[in-house]
């Protein structure tokens, strides 16, 4: 069963986003490891947040944690359109989650879990990751709570499959 | 659905569903040759904070210090844990290291050292790395910092 079907059956379902701003892409690929870019919880085809504001002022930290998990699946998604399938991931390795914190709110570790929860029921053992989660202020969109941006090693199968060149828009 | 599961549907037999919540998040993972490490913080052996509070508030510079050295210990015993020896360490490539800072506190880089120095006494030139530090506005358990790193590590 490829893994697109646990996704369905999981009934996390994603779409891609990111808007074509030229400079910027969504995936790069060097030597078998795949970067993706810092996603955070909007709209694929608006950029619309789907939250706004800081967690433990306009938002709780279970809307944080639902927050991450919507970064988690654009994330997989702009992976799923790049590649065709998430069976692509051999090892999720790294995952940096920035999280907006109001004044007081000591627990964004908690909230990255959101992206961490939804790696793993998608994934399983290739889910696993280490993580830095760190605490900010200000963020970009009319101030999301939270974006994350990963690394994973590619599957042998997936390797040099889409040139180099193809991938600026 | 596998011809094995879809036999198992027949005769009625269900497994129980693994729950993974909570155990995406590794200490360290490998990618070939290198290891990456999660953010490390200044706890004991149990997992207890040591420091806490914003450096240039509760946290003043020098205690930094020592608390980055601490994150650096911990990530020592974590890589002799995943590696064996720590002989087998090549050479340390690249850190982050977030400072919980207060104010206008802006000397994230002597906090660092911290683990800088500690790495330089213990493996000479191969514990030499790349670095950025930076100020956070809040870290896990409001402790004063933590430190990722990637490791190159022999065969």
């Amino acid at each position: 069963m490829s893994t697109i079907h646990v996704i369905q059956e999981c009934g996390c379902e994603t779409a891609q986003r990111f808007q074509r701003y030229k400079p910027l892409v969504p995936i790069r690929e060097a030597e078998g490891i795949v970067y993706v870019s810092g996603h955070g919880p909007e709209d694929i085809n608006t950029y619309e947040p789907l939250y706004r504001g800081r967690i433990g002022e306009e938002l709780t930290p279970e809307e944080g944690y639902q927050a991450a998990a919507e970064c988690a699946k654009t994330l997989l998604r702009a992976v799923q359109e790049r590649y065709g399938s998430l069976d692509c991931i051999r090892q999720i390795v790294r995952a940096l989650a920035l999280v907006n914190c109001g004044r007081g709110f000591e627990e964004p570790e908690k909230v990255a879990d959101g992206f961490s929860d939804i790696c793993m029921a998608i994934l399983q053992d290739r889910g696993r990751h280490v993580r830095t989660v760190m605490g900010t202020r200000n963020m970009p969109n009319h101030n999301i709570p939270v974006e994350v941006e990963m690394m994973f090693v590619l599957s042998d199968g997936y390797r040099d499959r889409v040139s180099c060149g193809d991938i600026m828009l | 659905m596998g011809a094995t599961e879809k036999r198992m549907e027949q005769l009625g037999i269900t497994l129980q569903q693994t729950d993974w919540r909570g155990k995406g998040v590794l200490e360290a993972v490998f990618a070939g040759d290198m290891l990456y490490f999660s953010a490390h913080y200044p706890v004991d052996e149990k997992g207890k904070p040591v420091y806490v509070g914003r450096v240039g508030a509760e946290i003043d510079e020098e205690t930094a210090y020592k608390a980055a050295r601490l994150c650096g210990l911990n990530m020592l015993r974590t890589l002799q844990a995943y590696i064996g020896s720590l002989d087998r360490v090549d050479y340390f490539v690249k850190t982050l290291c977030l400072v919980n800072s207060a104010g206008d506190f802006c000397n994230m880089p002597s906090v660092m050292n911290g683990f800088s120095d500690l790495m330089v006494e213990v493996f000479g030139h191969r514990g030499q790395h790349a670095r950025a530090a930076m100020g956070a506005y809040v870290l896990e358990g409001n402790m004063p910092v933590c430190v990722d790193a990637i490791v190159k590590v022999r065969r």
